[in-house]
């Protein structure tokens, strides 16, 4: 439930270092709050992203959600295949439906963020 | 991710899908919410709960989700509690005249041991008080089944209005309600010894290990269905067997989000979103379900009127043609001709049909826009078209 190899945000992105660049995607307990997602808008590649701006939306069968960046810097790779298969986030959210990759603008920007304890216990408040 | 709901499920009414928000608005809701005969039971599957009208009833269960509770429905069968829903009963000497000179439909055109869809409206306004359906049993008994939030309400202006020696009765905890739909439904109840065999929209007494279960051959899915209404203290049991006959023909239990994305594939209106008392029937297009020739029901005099000289808005379906999913409040613009850009209408009900794999809803569009129309909506910033349809979405196959 709280893999402790990606940091955490309290809006329930993960972040986790992939060779030069950063992955993101949402966690379990986002994905179980949203019910089973049908579309994902994800951002074009190449695009700058801000840490904390949103970056895509998310639609379930009955809501939807903002996706925010993790880290600061841009976006050069994106998961197409969350196109055809959005179920991948419910049903992976840490590896097949990971969301997209950002090369940092600056070193250290994961230090910001919950490690799994914190996290965890961020989780448990809200629930 | 910062989850957010649509206006709709802020007002309540909802199939609130996420767990924060959901408890969040119950512990700052004043009064405990009800709970279903079967709340232990949901609980213990892990469902996602939820408020609704009162009651703290399962949204999806952990090995489902909408999407394969909705298909389990369509391709084999669901088990729902619906155990929140009204019972009453209105008992005595003519009390099938009472309830013909009162609610909408004619229970003329009904024999006892069946039933009917029928609406309570303001007698003033024709607004709809509630959609419910009525069991005609003989003349003198007619059961009820009103929508959970609004059953304290439409008891009261029947008991209200009751003649003597007619008798309203609240039975809202005294019975459970459990829907078995789905191509599949019947064998579930043959392996139960259940009667399956009546016609749509009838009930039988049947006697189940020794206690009372009617069973009706009804539902708000669009599948072959039943809905049983068992002893509050035996709905436990009858859950229990009706989930372990389904689970070898590929049922599972099915929450109240797959329950809402199945009845708006039919677009059968929701009361509190396409049916409220701002809402007549001459707009939601539900005169079939009004006995014009009847002498009185009440808001006859504003509904004859209405439709005389007709309605000002109506009840249409919406399929989008690219990826906007409609959600209820949103409002409706015109997409062309000389009114293009001017709101035309608000949408009622929206999800996303798990059948059709894109988005549908309800809306309410003023006098003129007509099936075949296309219309825009505003998703967030970006503009989606929908073809106005006349619903279902999806061919119902209940009969």
């Amino acid at each position: 439930m709280y893999p402790d190899d990606v940091k955490y945000t309290p809006q329930h992105e993960w972040a986790r270092p992939h060779g030069e660049t950063v992955r993101i995607g949402i966690t379990a307990y986002a994905q179980e709050a949203l019910g089973d997602i049908v579309y994902a808008s994800l951002p074009a590649v190449g695009t700058d992203v801000t840490a904390g701006a949103s970056i895509g939306e998310l639609e379930s069968t009955k809501t939807w959600s903002d996706v925010y960046a993790p880290v600061s810097g841009r976006i050069v790779a994106v998961n197409d295949a969350l196109d055809a298969q959005p179920e991948l986030l419910n049903s992976d959210p840490y590896g097949d439906g990971w969301i997209a990759e950002v090369e940092p603008a600056e070193a250290g920007g994961l230090d910001q963020l919950l490690d799994a304890e914190q996290y965890r216990q961020l989780v448990e408040t809200e629930r | 991710m910062q989850c957010r709901l649509s206006p709709a499920e802020v007002a309540g009414d909802a199939l609130a899908s996420v767990r924060m928000i959901a408890s969040a608005a119950a512990a700052a809701a004043g009064p405990p919410l009800y709970h279903s005969p079967l709340y232990d039971r949901h609980v213990g599957l892990g469902a996602k709960m939820a408020d609704f009208g009162g009651w703290e009833m399962p949204i999806e269960y952990p090995d489902g989700g909408v999407l394969k509770e909705h298909a389990a429905v369509r391709q084999a069968v669901g088990i729902f509690d619906v155990s929140h829903l009204g019972k009453g009963v209105v008992r005595g000497r003519g009390a099938r005249d009472f309830v013909n000179a009162t609610l909408t439909n004619d229970l003329a055109r009904i024999a006892p041991g069946q039933a009917q869809y029928t609406l309570c409206c303001d007698d003033a306004t024709g607004g709809v008080v509630d959609d419910l359906i009525a069991y005609l049993r003989s003349d003198d008994e007619v059961f009820l089944v009103p929508n959970a939030a609004n059953t304290a309400g439409v008891l009261r202006r029947l008991t209200a209005a009751a003649p003597a020696g007619v008798e309203v009765a609240n039975l809202h905890r005294s019975l459970g309600v459990l829907a078995v739909q789905g191509p599949r439904s019947a064998e579930v109840l043959e392996r139960l010894g259940l009667p399956t065999g009546h016609d749509y929209m009838s009930f039988v007494s049947s006697d189940w290990g020794g206690e009372q279960v009617i069973v009706c051959r009804s539902g708000y899915t669009g599948e072959h269905g039943y809905e049983l209404l068992p002893h509050w203290d035996s709905t436990g049991r009858l859950w229990d067997a009706l989930l372990a006959a389904a689970a070898p023909l590929g049922g599972r239990p099915a929450g109240l989000g797959a329950r809402d994305t199945l009845r708006t594939e039919m677009g059968y209106p929701l009361h509190g979103q396409d049916l409220s008392l701002d809402i007549t029937p001459v707009q939601a297009r539900s005169g079939w379900a009004v006995g014009w020739d009847k002498p009185r029901f009440w808001g006859r005099d504003a509904l004859v009127a209405e439709r005389e000289r007709g309605a000002a808005r109506l009840l249409w379906g919406l399929a989008a043609l690219d990826r906007g999913i409609p959600r209820p409040h949103m409002v409706v613009t015109a997409a062309a001709g000389e009114q293009a850009g001017e709101p035309v209408g608000e949408v009622t009900s929206g999800t996303f049909s798990p059948t059709l794999r894109k988005g549908i809803g309800l809306a309410l569009l003023r006098r003129g826009v007509e099936p075949g129309a296309e219309v825009r909506i505003d998703v967030r910033g970006r503009p989606s078209t929908l073809r106005v349809v006349r619903p279902p979405f999806v061919p119902a196959s209940t009969r």
